[in-house]
């Protein structure tokens, strides 16, 4: 890089505009330069980019083909968000010097920052045809692209940087991510192999591979050996905490609710302090049927960080479980709180008030009235708006909520089954029979 | 799932789709009913393949360009990526899809047009068409050498602005299944020319003879074969899709409650776009026309829907596309057809009410 640098300093030979012209000898005009370029190089350093983008703009017009002024230029304009200018100065720097890869790197960076996609490829593909085998260039475009979330490209840099010969295991691991991101799952588990074995390597470099092997099993539909890295991941590197979550939740996708649960326990116990633990434990707790621990875990979660809705309605899902429903509407209810706009969040305080030992009706009925608004064409509410008027024992009005639900959902044979029975109080067997007849119906095609 | 299954397991986590290794080739469609949009998710997509998925490595695959060109270039999954892009939504149809098929499905694809491939290698004037030749092998028939699947796609609509060179499905790169790293795409044709896994284009002139694309069968294959009155029989190349529309729900043989019922389907054309959908629920006799829900364009399919007040009884339900050039949906198979393809006419969903 040094050597790049002092061949900016040295290339000259192209003309700028905009400069008035000049009587210095060469002698001043070197001293001049030499001086601007100073006073540019202090005013970037002090952060006073504009500043430094005039005096470097100043010292191009004294020496109009220095690539290193123009240089300074693209990054003292690109500093102070002069994009477009930045832009200019480095494609005429790069011009100037086109074996120096400098100028294209940045102009790279510049062009992320302006969003403009097309540009940043171009870059690429003249730093791809310029520079193929520069490892250095390759890896810092695709650190810098992975960083800005530009993840195609990054993965187009990391497989140029492959292809230089001169990868080592921290670029093969980046590689691997970027390949389990596009869905490249056996590429990913072929490049992370090798640094996984490599038992010279340190123990955190070895299980960040094998975390990342795991992954690509997982999206490849080999859960058990995906299962089995994370397990060795964790034995080399005890203190990586994703390695933790990322195993826990391969068991709960595989329904080994109970084992989650353990290990998330023991993973507590060596980083008490962290919250991204507390979520996944207290939901594999209540799938675990341990209600009373994944309630207590759920509520310390809620009480340092009350925004993590999914928190609440496990936390309603527990207590239904233990036929709690007033802890499960009281549940709902802070969730209600936090976030009001919740979806269907009327409609499940509803539900559960329904459950209730003494359902107060009229209370039900307001948060149906609540969950119409927000969603008008919902079969759900009309469905439970059906069964309140039921137990109320207003049947006609039973009979023509529950035909509004299946009028908007007529495959759903749960309203059938609730109108047909309001037809027999109602003493209409015929209906009636119609109605359990369509319900039957439904419950026949469903079979598989 | 019910809605009413949905509330009690609110919150649970996503389904779980698992993706497995395949050493046969597979034939694969998923049912129309289960897309809930007008675009077809990467699970969801119809396979059909004739040889089994090749094991490609991402590091050094590559795609080279050679023949009747200036000059023979391999392009990396890199040089790909960091070329200029487009992106098209379009429907891809396995030219065999039967009446109402679910062999058929639409998709944002992007990816670099094959024109700029071709410019970039120089391809030569006198060029007439372009050989596309996969990763995966087989033989065809049990008489054929095993040989890599191959297409031959003329040169004027390899030039065309919608033909790519696709890696990416849904804004994602392309499934495995579904041709990863790269693929052809060819809008408004038949899916088989699209070809997955692609590993080389050969530029061919007049006179050069696809010698693989005989040598494997695959000139037997994909042909509109129509026997003529006066004797003998026709044929011509597949390419263009027909117009087409299927109905995604109600299943055939459904039984259905009697009640306000929203019938809904797809339709699609190779050439233009959709202008109308009609149905009929007696079998033909009378028609309605359906309501567009996605917009109707070039090369994708168009949503539709019918709102159908179902009474007690037997019902055949048909839908009926008609594109914009005018052509229509046959109501029955052309009986001169010989061969197993372009099975476009209208076919029938027949539904007990009760």
């Amino acid at each position: 890089m040094k050597v790049a640098i002092a061949a900016l300093c040295l290339a000259f030979g192209l003309r700028a505009d905009d400069c008035p012209p000049s009587k210095l000898t060469p002698q001043e005009t070197l001293a001049r330069f030499q001086e601007l370029d100073r006073a540019a190089q202090a005013s970037f350093d002090a952060g006073r980019y504009v500043a430094a983008a005039q005096q470097y703009r100043d010292a191009a017009c004294v020496a109009p083909n220095s690539a290193r002024a123009l240089y300074g230029l693209g990054i003292a304009e690109a500093a102070a968000g002069n994009f477009a200018e930045a832009r200019k100065a480095l494609e005429t720097a790069y011009s100037i010097l086109p074996k120096n890869a400098m100028p294209l790197a940045m102009l790279v960076r510049v062009n992320v920052a302006m969003k403009d996609v097309e540009q940043v490829k171009a870059a690429l593909r003249t730093a791809a045809q310029r520079f193929p085998d520069d490892a250095e260039l390759h890896s810092g475009l695709a650190r810098f692209l992975a960083e800005s979330q530009m993840l195609d490209l990054a993965l187009a840099e990391s497989l140029r940087l492959e292809e230089t010969g001169t990868s080592d295991p921290a670029s093969a691991i980046e590689l691997a991510a970027l390949e389990n991101t596009v869905g490249a799952y056996e590429d990913a588990i072929r490049t992370a192999a090798p640094v996984e074995k490599q038992a010279s390597l340190a123990a955190e470099v070895r299980a960040s591979a094998a975390g990342v092997a795991a992954l690509s099993l997982e999206g490849a539909g080999r859960r058990e050996e995906a299962i089995q890295r994370l397990q060795t991941a964790i034995r080399l590197s005890p203190s990586q905490e994703n390695s933790y979550l990322a195993l826990a939740f391969l068991y709960q996708k595989a329904q080994r609710f109970k084992e989650a649960a353990a290990l998330l326990t023991e993973a507590r116990k060596r980083f008490p302090s962290s919250l991204d633990l507390l979520l996944p434990l207290g939901n594999n707790l209540v799938w675990a049927e341990h209600h009373e621990a994944g309630i207590q875990v759920l509520n310390e979660l809620l009480t340092k960080s009350p925004g993590v809705t999914e928190a609440y309605i496990r936390l309603a899902e527990a207590y239904r479980n233990m036929g709690r429903s007033e802890l499960e509407v009281q549940a709902l209810r802070r969730l209600a709180r936090v976030q009001p706009d919740y979806p269907m969040l009327h409609t499940l305080i509803a539900r559960a008030m329904t459950t209730m030992e003494t359902p107060d009706h009229s209370a039900v009925m307001a948060e149906l009235a609540l969950a119409e608004k927000s969603a008008p064409n919902d079969s759900e509410i009309f469905y439970l708006r059906g069964k309140v008027y039921a137990s109320m024992g207003r049947l006609p009005e039973a009979v023509t909520s529950l035909k509004r639900a299946i009028e908007l959902s007529p495959m759903d044979r749960s309203a059938y089954y609730q109108l047909g029975l309001i037809y027999g109080k109602l003493e209409q067997p015929e209906l009636a029979r119609q109605t359990l007849a369509r319900m039957r119906l439904l419950q026949e095609s469903s079979k598989p | 799932m019910t809605r009413r299954a949905l509330l009690v397991a609110a919150g649970a986590g996503p389904l779980l789709r698992r993706a497995l290794a395949f050493a046969e080739p597979r034939s694969i469609s998923f049912p129309l009913a289960g897309i809930a949009g007008s675009i077809t998710p990467a699970d969801a997509f119809f396979i059909r393949e004739h040889f089994a998925e090749p094991d490609l490595v991402l590091k050094s695959w590559r795609l080279r360009v050679e023949g009747r060109v200036a000059r023979t270039v391999d392009w990396s999954l890199a040089d790909l990526i960091e070329a200029p892009t487009r992106k098209i939504e379009a429907v891809l149809e396995c030219a065999g899809n039967g009446p109402g098929g679910a062999a058929v499905s639409n998709a944002v694809w992007g990816g670099v047009p094959l024109l700029h491939l071709l410019r970039e290698a120089g391809a030569a004037p006198e060029a007439v068409s372009v050989l596309l030749e996969a990763a995966d092998t087989g033989r065809l028939t049990s008489d054929a050498p095993d040989l890599p699947y191959c297409q031959i796609v003329p040169i004027v609509k390899c030039m065309q602005a919608e033909s790519l060179v696709a890696f990416k499905m849904n804004d994602r790169f392309l499934p495995r299944k579904n041709g990863f790293p790269a693929r052809a795409l060819f809008p408004g044709w038949y899916a088989m020319d699209s070809v997955k896994w692609l590993k080389r284009i050969i530029v061919l002139g007049p006179n050069d003879e696809p010698a693989d694309f005989l040598a494997s069968g695959m000139h037997k294959f994909y042909n509109r074969i129509v026997e003529v009155p006066a004797g003998g029989r026709t044929t011509i190349r597949l390419s263009e899709v027909l117009v087409k529309s299927a109905i995604a729900w109600p299943p055939d043989q459904s039984k259905l409650p009697a009640a306000r019922h929203t019938i809904r389907g797809f339709a699609w054309t190779g050439a233009g776009s959709i202008r109308d959908v009609e149905i009929s629920a007696d079998g033909g006799r009378t028609w309605e026309r359906a309501q567009f829900e996605s917009p109707s364009k070039p090369f994708a399919w168009t949503r539709w829907k019918y709102s159908w007040d179902a009474a007690p009884g037997s019902w055949a339900l048909i839908s009926r596309a008609t594109d914009d050039g005018g052509r229509q949906q046959p109501l029955t198979r052309d009986p001169a057809r010989q061969d197993g393809y372009e099975w476009n006419h209208c076919a029938t969903v027949r539904c007990e009410v009760r």
